[in-house]
């Protein structure tokens, strides 16, 4: 391996590699072969062969160009487009990101929403197992009339009662009054009777 | 001060019995029946590059001689019941890993078992349900105590507050749960759980170990199943059939949250029916705690019979599990 010198390796690469590659080659050889033509002593049928040669070389150049050219001019507009995706993936992230609050935003408004629920179902339960405000409203009714109904036989009967009351309270005390009369006479007629007895003595 | 912590055969036997999330949001202390208290880094634990080191205490340190019960948070404390002393450990100190001179609020209930804090954040006054069956109210800026409340027959081992109406909710080993108004002191109402057939479970006792309320309702259970009840009619509504005592209880959007015995959180809906039941670490869980101090951090932590503390990012399931 360490036979080969650098100055072999160079003049080889050189040789072989001498004119660059692909389209620069091209034209490096073309140009070589154009002062070689203008300087060439050949007969002019090799010199218009030569000649078509190099304008089909220069052609292979021209179309090279024209590639390269184009494949410039897609990278730009792949640039570009790659730009307004970009762009309109930015803002897809953007608003997602709002609707994912918003969605946060709902997902509280709705446990809040279901715990009232749960809260409203729990005292609802409690509730219906005591009976109904109407039914106990009629029964209350019904029981003041009741009521009602009692106190005013009660009135009644504590009336006739008064009026009773008084009506004896007046035979009473008339039958009082003539007793006391009664007395009073028999007692005045005694002392009419004594009175006149010791003046009938008396004579 | 990590001694105590790490020894194997003290992790086995260690027990959470209350926790407590930062002002801001950012911090979980968590207390165990050794009387320590742990302070957790949440944004560490979360964050994308979290690793074993950061579901470990940035801070751990005794607060008390005996286990406490209790831990509540105001904007820039954090107190601590246990042992019959509340003491009071500012949370700056405590997120810059000082463990600063916790200082003693109260002394004179010595002797008191103290299992319940709450706080009044109108009047700035502290609730403390004693082991004398009293409740006491504790003037925080003063440090003194303003009022008692008697009535109980026993001790207490749960408060509540419904800041709305001003009162007070306070259950007890006495099976009742007592509704009182906080200016006047007197207990206006008083509802004896145990004696409704619905959610009575005589095998179980009669006591009152979880309470809370939402100012309309209110959950409580224990001995007796947990039951949702309508406060302006005192009637209970919906009655929860879980196996079980029930140590603490949370309304949380339209679910009710709530642990016990048993190795599982359990989710139920406001009518009655117990919607999912997630697993947990702790074969029997003590405490529930959800961090709504913060946006980011917005995690449920549960613990109990054992020295892990499970997180939950999402309800559905368990995330990680952070430990002493």
């Amino acid at each position: 391996m360490g036979a080969v010198t650098d100055d072999e390796v160079i003049r080889k690469r050189l040789l072989i590699d001498g004119d660059g590659a692909g389209d620069d080659r091209r034209i490096n050889v073309l140009l070589k072969s154009f002062t070689k033509w203008c300087n060439s002593p050949g007969t002019p049928e090799e010199g218009f062969t030569q000649y078509q040669r190099m304008l089909g070389t220069l052609a292979q150049c021209e179309f090279s160009m024209g590639k390269t050219l184009m494949v410039y001019d897609m990278n730009l507009r792949e640039m570009e487009n790659y730009e307004k995706i970009y762009a309109n993936i930015e803002q897809n992230i953007t608003s997602a990101h709002e609707k994912i609050s918003e969605c946060k935003k709902e997902i509280q408004r709705a446990k809040r929403i279901r715990k009232n629920r749960q809260e409203y179902d729990a005292l609802a339960k409690v509730i219906q197992q005591h009976p109904d405000r109407h039914e106990t409203l009629k029964q209350l009714e019904a029981l003041d009339k009741e009521l009602q109904q009692l106190s005013h036989i009660k009135e009644n009967v504590d009336a006739k009662l008064e009026l009773r009351k008084k009506q004896f309270h007046v035979l009473l005390s008339t039958i009082q009054e003539l007793q006391q009369t009664l007395e009073n006479d028999e007692k005045s007629d005694n002392d009419d009777n004594n009175q006149e007895s010791p003046t009938e003595n008396g004579e | 001060v990590h001694a105590p912590a790490s020894c194997v055969r003290h992790l086995l036997h260690m027990s959470v019995f209350s926790q407590s999330f930062s002002p801001c949001g950012r911090f979980l202390a968590a207390a165990n029946n050794y009387g320590e208290i742990a302070l957790f880094s949440l944004s560490s634990a979360l964050s994308p590059d979290a690793t074993e080191l950061s579901q470990k205490p940035i801070l751990t340190f005794t607060a008390h001689e005996g286990p406490v019960f209790c831990l509540l948070s105001t904007d820039s404390q954090l107190l601590s019941a246990g042992n019959g002393e509340i003491s009071a450990w500012s949370w700056a100190e405590l997120i810059k890993k000082v463990m600063g001179r916790g200082k003693i609020l109260s002394s004179c209930l010595m002797t008191l078992l103290l299992v319940s804090l709450c706080c009044l954040s109108q009047d700035n006054s502290l609730i403390v349900g004693g082991g004398d069956n009293n409740i006491h109210v504790m003037d925080l800026e003063q440090g003194n105590f303003k009022s008692v409340l008697h009535g109980h027959t026993d001790y207490i081992h749960c408060l509540s507050i419904r800041e709305r109406e001003g009162e007070i909710l306070s259950g007890g080993e006495d099976g009742a749960v007592r509704i009182w108004d906080c200016r006047t002191g007197q207990s206006v109402h008083c509802i004896e759980v145990y004696k409704y057939e619905s959610c009575a479970r005589p095998q179980y006792g009669k006591w009152i170990s979880c309470l809370t309320t939402d100012s309309d309702w209110m959950l409580c259970g224990g001995g007796p199943s947990l039951s949702l009840w309508h406060l302006r009619s005192l009637s209970p509504t919906s009655i929860f059939s879980l196996p079980g005592c029930q140590r603490q209880a949370t309304f949380y959007q339209d679910m009710i949250l709530t642990v016990g015995e048993g190795p599982c959180v359990s989710h139920c809906l406001l009518g009655g029916d117990v919607k999912a039941q997630i697993p947990c670490t702790p074969q029997s869980l003590n405490t529930l705690a959800l961090n709504t101090n913060s946006t980011e951090h917005r995690v449920l932590t549960v613990g109990g019979s054992s020295d892990h503390i499970d997180v939950f990012t999402n309800l559905s399931y368990r995330a990680f599990s952070l430990s002493f």
